[in-house]
């Protein structure tokens, strides 16, 4: 104990010295400011972290960071090759999320845990959304963070040092003084008209999807790379707890992310210029109908979800044209997308992460309609080599090793394509199971809880099928095929609108052993499942949903109008009651 | 005494201000942020200091000759709670546990209020003057009271009975009883006997002890021990067999149950209710180490009768993973929470 307390006091006292040091012989340096992009400003090297900062930060780094970051830092741990985005390779010193020109190290000092000066440091607070990097506020503390900060940079970043004059230099975005320009329809027209100006369309696409130029881009280290979807901005890198804030975006815009293909613009936009690409990127996240942002789980970083699918009630016949009013007018609701890792073939790398649902109804029909966004519109080139009732289908998964034939890095944008698909799964006998009580998650229970499965694939077909089990193939059922229709399939610039009816099903006409009949009123179990044929997504390989609730909206009963004036009645008796009783009272009387 | 009780105003004041501007969006949202680690305990610290704020709030409004009657403050502060509950704990609290809360401390108010006589009289002042209507802004007062309340109470009651689409409420059972014995690849355990092969010493031998001291510290980051590093080259028996568990772990598990296995990983937000957390001491520490072999090995479809809705995703893993790995990330799920596993006697 005495002993680390002595090294602890000698480290301060080095560093303490290392610091007149530095600051001492870097005043006379003068920088030629105009040089520099608009908006930068040169900056000091940070001290070197304190010895037992660094050796307190092996501690962290072994315990939490080496499962995914590997041993030496290389971004090869165990868990790294069923990631994608892969871990970081802190090797090179390559970071994506700085405030400090492109190719520059980020900022970072051991001792100055402040927001806006210290990169690293909220990289390690915030994680990275959109990939697996946790946040790690909450777990680890504030001194933990900084520690194994100090470890990564000095231990593991190999090929430069963060201290090295001679090499390094520091040229930081001013984000905190510079003002956001206000959001206006002007400053968003110059945006939009910016953004071709600029190619960013070529690889975010027309509009911002990230369908561009998808396949053939590539990270410093080989690894393929998507551009970021714009319309998802709770999946930019960075915007944890504020998805919503433009000075995210100006940063990645002016900045750029490190070894990755997006560039910094700094050199070549003035700052107003990125202020209204920023306004205008921010301005395509998805919102509320209102313009309003949606509001975002703070637990998880994503969207709130809401478990119930309402479906609202039609006079006459269900539109197909998305654009119709009826639609437009009906709220959408958000369902969150995870990949199918319990069953072979495992989808590590889900590519689809959410799909919106709609859904109406009329007398005969219920009709839902799904909106997702794909990089790429796939159909598969033949046929398939299995029956379309095939569940154990022949598909690979994710095989662990990299550099190893069919891993992820080598087969990413290289599988074979199959069909992109949407399916939802609902409980047949679900009235024979009280509420809260679903049938097995994955395509049913058994021959006595049967789900089923409606199914639309690119190649233009919908199919329905029985399911009884997780193993067992599915039983086609061409009877109720007849009954359900596609009424509109599109994929235009990175999103998918396809809008299928069934019938509501009864008792009288339809067979309620076979079909899920969907009552006004009910709750009804759904799942729901997605498939991106580009990601060799096929059978039991696709993104699954969580158990929703499709609940068709019954009409305000009589009584609703009814009891509450019989109640406000009852209340005006009441009243009189205690107030005669008091004055009674008063009076000297008793009732 | 005045200067502590300005202090504790300014607190109550400034708090109430920042509360509410974040909960109308005035003030961004994140300006004080829960954070889930230290959640309980901010929670808490954020009461006690509104408590302060209101004490000092209302001393000096009293001092200034504004005080505020002893009616109104114990209405006000009820519906504070009720408020705080609502609008600023996450995740959100159900309506039934709300509803719990709210009784509480309506209790604790009535007995605030009513804690002597002379109290109880206060309190009770304002509802007398208005049932009396002695003044003519009572008898207005009066009127109003008796043309509102019903209309208020009837608008509740056409509320409450308008159809809603609300997520019904689902209970399930989080540990049910295991069996007496699983039947993996095809040798069967006996779960109150089994013993995890991997929990040995250096020398091979199964050592409960020996494990339990090169755990991870529990404390803020439950980092492991400095001299028990599983990375380490020569790293052998329990050390070694909780960095091979750790793999399997980082290669098939944390997707769900999350990078520092506290149920919040990648895909985790997409399911409902979310993967199980470990480092909560309701879930791993609580369990023998054969309960999470069965329920490890036979997944959510392996829940029993008791264990209804089955709202479980988790793949009976004995699909993917053989008995020894499935007992070695055992070990590592253990070692990386700092939880001993409960044994059954």
């Amino acid at each position: 104990m005495k002993n680390s307390f002595s090294l602890k006091a000698g480290a301060l006292l080095a560093t303490a010295f290392g610091i007149i040091l530095v600051s001492g012989s870097t005043g006379g340096v003068a920088f030629a400011a105009d040089a520099l992009p608009e908006g930068f400003k040169k900056a000091e090297l940070s001290p070197e972290p304190a010895a037992d900062m660094i050796e307190a930060g092996k501690r962290v780094y072994f315990t939490k960071c080496v499962w995914c970051h590997g041993v030496d830092g290389a971004g090869d741990g165990p868990g790294a090759d069923r990631l994608w985005p892969r871990p970081r390779n802190f090797n090179q010193g390559t970071f994506k999320i700085r405030r400090t020109a492109s190719g520059e190290l980020p900022l970072f000092d051991a001792k100055k845990p402040i927001p806006g000066q210290n990169d690293l440091f909220e990289t390690v607070t915030h994680g990275l959304p959109g990939s697996a990097m946790p946040s790690w506020e909450g777990i680890l503390t504030e001194e933990q963070r900084l520690q194994v900060l100090s470890f990564v940079t000095t231990q593991l970043v190999k090929d430069r040092k963060f201290t090295d004059k001679a090499s390094e230099s520091q040229t930081v975005l001013q984000l905190d003084e510079l003002k956001p320009i206000a959001v206006s329809e002007e400053s968003l027209k110059k945006g939009a008209e910016l953004i071709v100006e600029k190619k960013c369309v070529e690889c975010h696409g027309a509009e911002g999807r990230g369908d561009g130029n998808a396949f053939n881009l590539k990270d410093d280290w080989g690894f393929s790379i998507q551009p970021a979807n714009w319309h998802k901005c709770w999946n930019f890198r960075g915007s944890r707890q504020d998805p919503y804030n433009v000075k995210n975006i100006f940063r990645t815009f002016s900045t750029g992310v490190n070894g990755t293909p997006m560039p910094s613009f700094a050199d070549n936009s003035t700052v107003e210029e990125r202020w209204h690409i920023a306004n205008f990127v921010n301005s395509l996240c998805e919102r509320e109908a209102d313009g309003k942002p949606l509001s975002i789980d703070p637990l998880a970083d994503k969207p709130k979800i809401n478990f119930v699918v309402s479906s609202g009630v039609v006079e006459g016949e269900i539109p197909a044209d998305p654009e119709h009013e009826l639609w437009k007018n009906r709220a959408r609701r958000y369902v969150a997308m995870g990949g199918q890792i319990t069953h072979k073939p495992r989808n590590f790398v889900n590519r689809i992460d959410d799909i919106w649902v709609k859904s109406l109804y009329n007398d005969k029909h219920v009709v839902f309609m799904f909106q997702w966004d794909d990089r790429t519109k796939s159909v598969a080139e033949g046929k398939l080599p299995w029956a379309p009732t095939s569940v154990n289908v022949d598909v690979k998964e994710q095989d662990p090793k990299t550099g190893e034939e069919g891993s992820i890095a080598s087969h990413q944008n290289n599988y074979t394509v199959y069909n992109d698909a949407i399916a939802m799964q609902t409980a047949v006998k679900w009235k024979e199971l009280p509420a809260p009580i679903k049938p097995r998650y994955l395509f049913g229970s058994n021959e006595q809880f049967p789900v089923d499965i409606v199914k639309w694939e690119a190649d233009g077909s919908l199919r329905a099928f029985e399911g009884t089990g997780w193993d067992k193939d599915f039983t086609q059922r061409d009877t109720y095929e007849e009954n359900i229709k596609i009424l509109h399939s599109e994929w235009k610039n990175g999103r998918w609108t396809v809008i299928i009816q069934r019938p509501l099903g009864n008792k009288k006409d339809q067979d309620y052993d076979e079909d899920t009949f969907f009552e006004m009123g009910q709750y009804i179990p759904t799942v729901f499942f997605a498939w991106d044929g580009h990601n060799g997504d096929a059978g039991r390989k696709m993104a699954v949903s969580a158990f929703y609730y499709t609940f068709l909206e019954p009409p305000t009963p009589r009584e609703a109008y009814i009891y509450p004036v019989v109640i406000a009645f009852g209340v005006v008796l009441l009243e009189g009651w205690v107030l005669t009783r008091r004055s009674n009272k008063r009076k000297g009387k008793t009732l | 005494m005045k200067a502590l009780m300005s202090v504790a105003a300014l607190i109550g004041a400034v708090g109430i201000l920042l509360l509410a501007g974040m909960i109308v969006d005035i003030i961004p949202s994140n300006t004080v942020r829960l954070v889930e680690g230290y959640m309980p305990m901010q929670v808490l610290f954020e009461l006690t200091l509104f408590v302060a704020g209101f004490t000092g709030l209302s001393y000096m409004l009293g001092s200034m000759g504004m005080a505020v009657p002893r009616f109104w403050q114990g209405i006000l502060f009820w519906s504070f709670i009720l408020l705080y509950l609502k609008y600023r704990v996450y995740p959100p609290i159900p309506f039934s546990v709300r509803a719990m809360y709210g009784t509480v401390s309506l209790i604790a108010v009535f007995m605030w209020v009513s804690a002597n006589e002379e109290d109880w009289k206060k309190f009770k002042q304002p509802i007398m003057n208005i049932l009396d209507a002695q003044t003519g802004a009572n008898k207005l007062l009066r009127y109003a009271y008796l043309v509102l309340l019903p209309i208020l109470i009837g608008g509740f009651s056409y509320n409450a009975m308008v159809p809603k689409s609300e997520e019904p409420i689902e209970l399930r059972t989080v540990h049910p009883a295991p069996p007496a014995s699983t039947k993996v690849h095809g040798k069967t355990y006996t779960l109150q006997t089994s013993q995890n092969p991997y929990r040995v010493n250096l020398e091979g031998k199964f050592d409960q002890e020996y494990s339990n001291a090169n755990i991870v510290e529990q404390g803020m980051g439950r980092l492991m021990k400095p001299n028990a590093n599983p990375w380490d080259k020569d790293a052998q028996g329990y050390l070694k067999y909780v960095r091979e568990g750790g793999e399997i772990f980082f290669q098939n598990c944390h997707f769900c149950h999350g990078d520092n296995l506290n149920g919040r990983g990648l895909h985790a937000f997409a399911f409902n209710p979310i993967p199980a957390n470990f480092t909560d001491p309701g879930t791993i520490a609580q369990l023998q180490e054969t309960f999470i072999f069965w329920r490890v090995s036979k997944g959510g479809i392996g829940l029993p009768n008791e264990g209804f809705p089955w709202a479980s995703v988790m793949p009976p893993w004995e699909q993917h993973l053989t008995v020894d790995e499935i007992w070695k990330v055992i070990l590592f799920e253990y070692w990386h929470t700092g939880y001993y596993p409960r044994t059954w006697d």
